[in-house]
């Protein structure tokens, strides 16, 4: 998956870089608005659907109720509190930077999604961020697990219940599987409720 | 930002509507989608001259972000931990 991602990302780049440098031939302004707006809209609408139609999601967490929640409460608000601090570090707007880590790892969403609300700038620091978050959580899952059983399930942050769930499984055990699954459930139905709150709070 | 929320919103009642009802695979539809959007992002980030010079910049921010987000997820999670073994 994350090659395929990476090589469309390399390639969008490079077809942007070229249109833009040979006159425009390709009226960019459909590419980066209208099917960029459309995918995403398509996206949100199939992700949540899919969610909807998780019948053992729906289940679970209706069974564990609230304290399964208290997980991903943790990892969103680390994740946020990391995103001011960082901000504030480096003397960026700090909304934004709050917004890029509330993406809790789902590149996808906030590449995009911040990009539309903070500009281009902040696209791309919210799509390397949550990208890399992916990548950390994947290659150093031997090393977070010694640190805490629940330390890759916080690195994971939305990616734990699909791309990184089997890895976690693997490391942590299968009785982690509900609690990875549950938490990365939460956070990817809050993120896009978080980012779009942090933009209009600012 | 509400026509962002209104599909997930509509997504999310439509499908927990229709799960008894359909045996529905989106993992296809849902790859090409994030192809199709990954690389318009991509397009718009490489059709942006001022963006690319800003990039070498953007990558240590992310780090430091990233860094930081991650540290204090963990943190807290481990806080979490302690506070449910105690009880």
């Amino acid at each position: 998956m994350i090659k395929y991602i990476v090589a469309a990302l390399a390639l969008g780049g490079v077809a942007g870089y070229l249109n833009d440098n040979w006159g425009n031939a390709l009226a960019g302004n459909f590419v980066s608005d209208y099917l960029f707006n459309a995918s995403l809209i398509t996206l949100l609408f199939v992700m949540g659907l899919s969610f909807g139609l998780h019948r053992e999601a729906m289940a679970e967490l209706k069974k564990t109720g609230f304290k399964v929640l208290v997980v991903p409460f943790a990892i969103a608000s680390g994740s946020i509190l990391g995103g001011l601090v960082g901000g504030l570090v480096l003397g960026v707007n700090v909304f934004g930077s709050m917004a890029v880590s509330a993406g809790y790892g789902w590149y996808t969403l906030a590449g995009p999604l911040v990009g539309q609300l903070f500009g281009p700038e902040f696209g791309a620091l919210g799509f390397t961020v949550n990208f890399l978050r992916e990548l950390l959580t994947i290659t150093t899952i031997s090393l977070a697990v010694r640190i805490d059983r629940y330390a890759p399930i916080a690195l994971g942050g939305a990616t734990t219940m699909d791309t990184t769930l089997p890895i976690i499984v693997r490391y942590c055990g299968s009785e982690a599987l509900i609690t990875a699954f549950a938490s990365g459930f939460t956070l990817s139905l809050i993120a896009p409720f978080t980012i779009t709150a942090i933009a209009a709070s600012q | 930002m509400l026509n962002l929320i209104v599909p997930l919103v509509v997504g999310i009642l439509l499908g927990y509507s229709l799960r008894d009802k359909k045996r529905v695979n989106l993992g296809g539809v849902t790859f090409w989608v994030i192809i199709v959007l990954i690389f318009s992002l991509g397009f718009s980030i490489g059709s942006s001259n001022e963006l690319l010079s800003a990039m070498p910049r953007v990558g240590l921010n992310g780090v430091v972000i990233l860094a930081l987000a991650v540290f204090f997820s963990v943190v807290f999670v481990k806080i979490i931990g302690k506070m449910a073994k105690m009880k």
